[in-house]
């Protein structure tokens, strides 16, 4: 196939919006398919993840379609993430292509994230194609779509393609449009290879495998690579493309797309947006956009039971084969032991390892509050960076302290935003501007501490808006800000792991609610057991679990024996999940009630 | 050593109770089954006589359910044909439950006649209204007519069940019921803090918001009211639930509390010989069927260990509030508790909730409240 007759393109979409389904059928639609084939949305399947006894991610699908002008073209879709969380990566598979499918739902209109994924495609220069899903539903308002697309981002009503991929109506039409709208890509076949990697994943048998889009010279089986990043080299023993079962090609060309495998040991050779050459004839200069991936948010993580904490570490360095942002090392907290310090790109990317740790290595975690990365001017000006309360240095030595902010862009039906203002305001948000996209919709710009955006803000502002809003944010850079070191007593003795860093206007009533939060869910016991909250030597919020009157069985007589044992055998189960601190026994839910007070 | 015989009948059903027992206006035949019952205990009693020998027994309890709702001459029949079978000691202690209303002079006369030397009346409650709401068919009149019949034929060691925590029940309710259980000077007083077990109305009740009752730290108030008031009285306070006069000990269930083995028999019963503990199935019409063919039909059963048994043995011997005596572990197990569960005791001597008195390892007042985390200590 000729470099001219190859689009690359990705699907922009709102979750909802329909972006799996379209992709089914555009892989229907172009034979690469049958319909029999199509058991369900092929993007979304695990169960096509194996083949050759490899595992596989459907990143890249190569197609090929036959236009009306009687030509053969190569079409490769390429999927985006789709959460905040990972705005990095979305921003690399942009690169990878030429043009866009901005996928809107006909009924639901233009979403925050959709407009902040439309920006960085515009960005990358990409050519957009709008698409208008879900005609044939009845509430169905394409004109409405068409006026915001016009009003708010500018691109002509009359460039929109309408179809459903529910019925396959207008996937032609699109199909011609990607053709004819989206630019050949260029680049020099005879250039020193340079190649983006735009995903990766890997592989228990082949190591890590780098999705890449080669842009100038080749890559070919038996070359030997170098990374730009790192410097690294590997030798190619095989090159695929998804068709979309793996299948193997001798070459990738300018303009290409496809998986690389290099017997490279892990993800981290095969960083995102790192550029790929040719270790005998390198190019000088790597491709733009690179940026290692960058934890924003850290937690300590630590097994319920102590005795699992080299089964986590196993788990940890699984993990990380497979995911190049995450970053853990050892550290010992007072109340729970030997855990690990782990940083996650946001706190999606948090729940989704803390998940994986506990269903698929069948581990029990603690998981500690949440922290940015805080930079603390020291009285002597030196800067130090920390991401957990306990490295706070004395107040004495203090200078000031900056948190990071994000810039956040929260989209509404116009009805809601004053509720959206409300939380942001609650949230320390500043204002900095707003306007309608159409006469029902603002889209609302604030400067906001990213901590605040962590503590369940967005399902904060999805509760006060009945669920429309939606929100995206970006870095922008680091503030002085007021904030504090709250810490927890349990009988006098503080605790570590419940430490967090607040702002001081919130530092109060963020004390006593953890207070009350933690009376609840630590069980009574022999002793009354204060809970105080505390800043400094300052003690701001207390509560007490009454000591346990009475604990003990009316009757045991001979029938009851078995029962007694029973009974105290599974109290005994429950005391081995809590960790002791001091004489306290506190359960697991004590160390999560710091994620879920506001 | 001892044998318990479980008589599985009642004419109503408790609110608060989940033992096995069949109501037995809902039989058809009751006179068949409880004969071909009463078949089967005797049949079970031969069967467990060749595996016991010639051991010496001293205790023989028979419980329910309401041994009483059958007729007297056909338990009287029964106790006789036990006492007859096994080699009892001299005095054997022969008790029977009984609930108050059940009880007729000429009924006690022959249970006392067959052997019957002591009582266990269900009194629980002397107020009217308690009676009614947990469902118990007798009013409060009625308890000191039934201890003066069994104290008129000759059985005046008595005992009185109790409970507390009762739905509605004041502390003014359980000091009432208290006073008026001592002014019938019984041998030997129960006090049950009332356990909702799952599937019980009172549970389902409480579940649904219909019944209130009073919270675990009001329990706990009239536990310490119930001590109080009886020790005052002359009373021991000899186990967690139990009081009594000196040397009125429930001699039977001491030797559960000092994990001794005994024979169960009756649907439901438990026993426990040569260090296996089994529980009877429960369903009457099984257990019977059972011993239509000569052969028993367990629940459940179980091996129990050495070490199992060395921590039962403290597990329900720390309910004793003379504790666990030292020696006597020692002479059982050739081995000092200390040895066995060294850091264990440890532990609950710094909290505070056992103490070391006289050879003998026993609940501090607070471990008393908290026996959970006492007994709990010694298992594994």
């Amino acid at each position: 196939m000729t470099q001219k007759n190859i689009r690359n393109f990705c699907i922009i979409a709102h979750i909802d919006h329909g972006k799996s389904t379209l992709a089914d059928r555009i892989l229907e639609y172009t034979g690469t398919l049958t319909q029999r084939e199509m058991a369900d949305q092929v993007l979304d399947s695990m169960d096509l993840e194996k083949e050759r006894g490899i595992t596989i991610k459907l990143q890249a699908v190569r197609l090929t379609y036959e236009a009306h002008n009687g030509e053969k073209y190569t079409l490769n879709l390429i999927d985006t993430p789709g959460h905040v969380d990972f705005s990095y990566e979305v921003s690399r598979s942009l690169a990878a292509c030429e043009g866009a499918l901005l996928v809107i739902d006909a009924s639901q209109g233009i979403e925050a994230q959709t407009l902040a994924n439309l920006y960085l495609a515009l960005d990358h220069d990409l050519e957009i194609i709008p698409v208008i899903n879900k005609i044939d539903l009845p509430n169905a308002d394409p004109e409405r779509v068409k006026y915001e697309l016009e009003d708010s981002i500018g691109i002509p009503a009359e460039e929109a393609v309408l179809v459903s991929a529910r019925t396959g109506e207008g996937i032609g039409e699109m199909l011609e449009a990607i053709v004819n709208r989206i630019p050949a890509p260029k680049g020099d076949s005879q250039a020193p290879t340079r190649a983006m990697i735009f995903d990766s994943h890997y592989d228990q048998y082949r190591g890590a495998v780098a999705y890449a889009r080669v842009i100038d010279g080749n890559i070919k089986v038996g070359d030997m690579i170098k990374m730009m990043s790192t410097g690294r080299t590997f030798e190619v023993n095989e090159l695929g493309v998804f068709r979309p079962a793996l299948v193997a090609v001798n070459n990738l060309g300018p303009g290409d797309v496809g998986c690389v495998m290099a017997s490279m040991k892990d993800v981290r050779d095969t960083r995102v947006g790192d550029t790929i050459t040719n270790a005998s004839r390198p190019t000088t200069e790597a491709l733009e956009g690179y940026r290692p991936a960058k934890p924003m948010v850290y937690c300590g993580l630590y097994p319920v039971i102590n005795e699992d904490y080299v089964a986590l570490r196993d788990a940890l360095d699984k993990l990380q084969l497979n995911d190049a942002a995450l970053t853990y090392e050892a550290e010992s907290s007072a109340a729970l032991g030997f855990g690990y310090r782990c940083g996650f790109l946001g706190l999606l990317h948090l729940e989704i390892i803390q998940e994986r740790l506990e269903r698929e290595f069948d581990l029990d975690i603690i998981t500690t509050a949440p922290s940015v990365v805080y930079q603390v001017v020291l009285t002597d000006e030196e800067v130090i960076e920390i991401d957990n309360p306990s490295d706070l240095p004395a107040v004495t030595n203090i200078e000031h302290i900056k948190e990071p902010y994000v810039h956040a862009t929260i989209m509404v039906p116009d009805e809601f935003v004053g509720a959206v203002m409300d939380v942001c305001q609650d949230r320390r948000g500043v204002f900095s501007n707003m306007e309608y996209i159409t006469p029902e919709r603002a889209k609302i710009d604030y400067e906001m501490p990213l901590a605040e955006i962590l503590m369940d803000f967005f399902d904060r502002l999805k509760s006060r808006t009945k669920g429309y809003a939606s929100l995206d944010y970006e870095l922008i850079g680091y503030r002085e800000s007021k904030v504090v070191k709250l810490d927890i007593l349990l009988n006098g003795n503080p605790v570590d792991a419940l430490s967090c860093i607040v702002h001081q206007d919130k530092a109060l009533s963020r004390g006593r609610s953890l207070a009350e939060k933690l009376k609840e869910v630590i069980p009574r016991q022999q002793f009354e057991v204060p809970i105080q909250a505390a800043i400094g030597n300052k003690i701001i919020a207390r509560e007490t679990v009454r000591a346990l009157r009475k604990d003990v069985l009316a009757k045991c007589y001979g029938g009851d024996i078995s029962r007694k044992r029973k009974l105290l055998e599974k109290q005994k189960e429950g005391k081995k999940r809590m960790k002791s601190l001091g004489n306290v026994e506190v359960p697991q839910e004590a160390f999560m009630a710091i994620l879920e007070v506001e | 050593m001892g044998i318990y015989v479980h008589i599985p009948f009642c004419e109503k059903k408790c609110y608060y109770c989940d033992f096995h027992s069949v109501v037995v206006g809902d039989l058809t035949h009751f006179a068949k089954v409880t004969d071909d019952y009463l078949i089967s205990v005797r049949k079970e009693a031969l069967y467990y006589k060749k595996q016991w020998g010639n051991k010496s027994l001293s205790t023989l309890f028979i419980g329910g359910g309401t041994p009483t709702s059958l007729p007297p001459q056909k338990l009287a029949s029964l106790i006789r044909f036990i006492l007859h079978e096994f080699p009892f000691a001299e005095n054997p202690e022969v008790t029977i439950e009984a609930n108050p209303h059940t009880i007729h002079l000429n009924d006690a006369k022959i249970l006392a006649s067959a052997g019957v030397n002591r009582v266990s009346i269900g009194a629980q409650s002397f107020q009217n209204n308690l009676l009614q709401s947990m469902g118990r068919l007798h009013r409060s009149d009625q308890i000191e007519k039934s201890v003066l019949r069994f104290k008129e034929a000759g059985i005046d060691n008595v005992n009185l069940d109790l409970m507390f925590g009762l739905p509605e029940q004041t502390i003014n309710d359980w000091k009432d019921t208290l006073m008026s259980a001592l002014s019938l000077k019984p041998t030997h007083l129960s006090c049950y803090g009332l356990i909702l077990e799952p599937g019980t109305p009172f549970a389902i009740w409480e579940a649904k918001g219909i019944l209130r009752f009073p919270t675990d730290d009001d329990q706990a108030e009239m536990f310490e009211i119930a001590r109080e008031v009886l020790v005052k009285s002359g009373y021991e306070h000899y186990e967690i639930s139990n009081f009594c006069k000196p040397r009125f000990e429930a001699r039977h269930n001491l030797l559960y509390w000092m994990n001794m083995p005994f024979i169960g028999l009756g649907s439901g019963a438990t026993g426990y010989l040569n260090r296996r503990r089994y529980t009877n199935i429960a369903k009457i019409s099984e257990y019977i069927k059972g011993w239509m063919n000569d052969c028993p039909i367990y629940e459940r059963e179980s091996l129990i260990s050495e070490k199992q048994e060395m921590d039962e043995t403290m597990m329900v011997g720390m309910r004793l509030l003379q504790g666990v005596s030292e020696i006597d572990f020692m002479e059982r197990y050739g081995m000092s508790f200390f040895e066995v569960y060294p850091l264990e005791i440890e532990g609950l001597l710094n909290k505070g909730l056992v103490e070391l008195v006289n050879g003998k390892l026993r609940v501090t007042k607070q471990g008393l409240y908290l026996e959970n985390m006492v007994s709990g200590a010694f298992l594994p």
